[in-house]
């Protein structure tokens, strides 16, 4: 009998002490992700961000960046793709009300240390900036598109032209409209 | 005093966890690619040893024989869980570069070494001294794995670049073998240093 006590105690004890800690952090844990996420879209927009408004669609998400005017500067949308060389890479692309990029950051991937992770890199992304869905062939120049591929990272390149140009499509086909403002 | 002192500076070099008795290796070479890393994982293992090896040593008596296992797991199991949670609450980047390596504290049989061999057997005092000189040995050994291969792989450390951005680094340290190598290199070194020292 008492090997059963004394583990159920154990159990119990642990149990209580989780419950404590698991209420004291919820609130911090919720607040640091948003925190995060804000980060992150502070990071592709050059402007300084006001205000932030998400905009949840079917498929995606989509934040709208308004400077201290009120004026619409920029909208970030989550992209990804499953054709990393380990699997999904997400990203938040940024772009201008007219459409084009601003920038993108990796916010997930399991691409190689020292090679694919090289696509988070501003010597990468520079290239990206004021693109938009139309003039630009989405392939890398290997497969006679418009992005220069990382030497030793091409499939990394790659999906990251395929998430960049899902992120504008989404802009296109979902975002909704705002008239008026 | 003294016996104190013995116990909590062995863990340091020559009964070190990681360079001696190859304990808790699955963090060692997995999450030693940056030094913010290997010293994060080194910190949040330290808390959870103490935390473990102070409850073990004040409940081993009430605990018999054939549940002891079970509960000892129990009590890591617990103090990882509120590591985990305190790390995703206050430290996101860390929690972002350590993920799912938390968790797996709970079977870093360095932990459940401790409490089989020291904490159940010795008083409060000693075991937390233990804990300390244990855990720090094992941060040691991640942050100079993790400053190596850090320093070779990616050419910086603590995220501070030291080369160009265009230098060719020697990636193979960044990626899995490269623990395996620094590590065994590391050890070479040390045995060879100790064989020095007992040859005189």
């Amino acid at each position: 009998m008492r090997p059963i006590i004394t583990l159920t105690l154990v159990g119990l004890i642990a149990a209580s002490l989780l419950a404590i800690v698991d209420d004291m952090t919820r609130n911090p844990i919720a607040l640091a992700k948003a925190e995060m996420k804000r980060k992150a879209i502070e990071q592709i927009f050059p402007f300084a961000i006001d205000s932030l408004k998400q905009v949840e669609t079917e498929k995606t998400k989509f934040y709208e960046a308004y400077d201290k005017t009120g004026t619409l500067k920029g909208i970030a949308v989550e992209s990804a793709t499953t054709l990393g060389y380990s699997g999904k890479i997400e990203i938040l692309l940024g772009v201008s009300p007219a459409k084009k990029i601003f920038d993108y950051k990796v916010v997930y991937h399991l691409e190689t240390p020292g090679l694919g992770d090289k696509i988070d890199k501003p010597r990468f992304k520079e290239q990206f900036r004021e693109r938009a869905l139309e003039g630009t062939t989405w392939k890398v120049k290997k497969d006679g598109g418009d992005i220069d591929e990382l030497t030793a990272a091409t499939i990394s390149s790659r999906a990251v032209t395929d998430a960049v140009e899902r992120g504008l499509r989404y802009i296109n086909e979902q975002y909704p409209k705002h008239e008026g403002k | 005093m003294n016996e104190a002192l013995n116990i909590l500076t062995r863990g340091f070099v020559r009964e070190n966890p990681v360079t001696k008795m190859l304990l808790g290796l699955c963090p060692v070479l997995a999450v030693t690619t940056s030094a913010i890393n290997g010293l994060g994982m080194g910190l949040a293992t330290t808390f959870v040893l103490l935390g473990s090896n102070v409850v073990i040593s004040l409940t081993a008596k009430a605990i018999p024989d054939t549940v002891r296992i079970p509960s000892f797991v129990l009590v890591i199991a617990t103090f990882v869980t509120i590591v985990d949670l305190l790390i995703k609450a206050y430290s996101p980047e860390l929690n972002q570069a350590l993920g799912i390596f938390i968790p797996l504290i709970v079977v870093n049989c360095m932990i459940l070494g401790r409490a089989e061999a020291f904490a159940s057997r010795s008083g409060i005092w000693y075991s937390m001294i233990d804990a300390i000189g244990m855990g720090l040995g094992f941060t040691l050994a991640l942050l100079v794995l993790s400053a190596f291969r850090e320093i070779l792989g990616s050419g910086t450390i603590f995220n501070i670049p030291l080369v160009g951005e265009d230098v060719n680094t020697i990636l193979v340290f960044a990626l899995p073998p490269g623990a395996f190598a620094g590590l065994g290199l590391i050890i070479a070194g040390l045995n060879a240093l100790e064989k020095k020292k007992g040859g005189k």
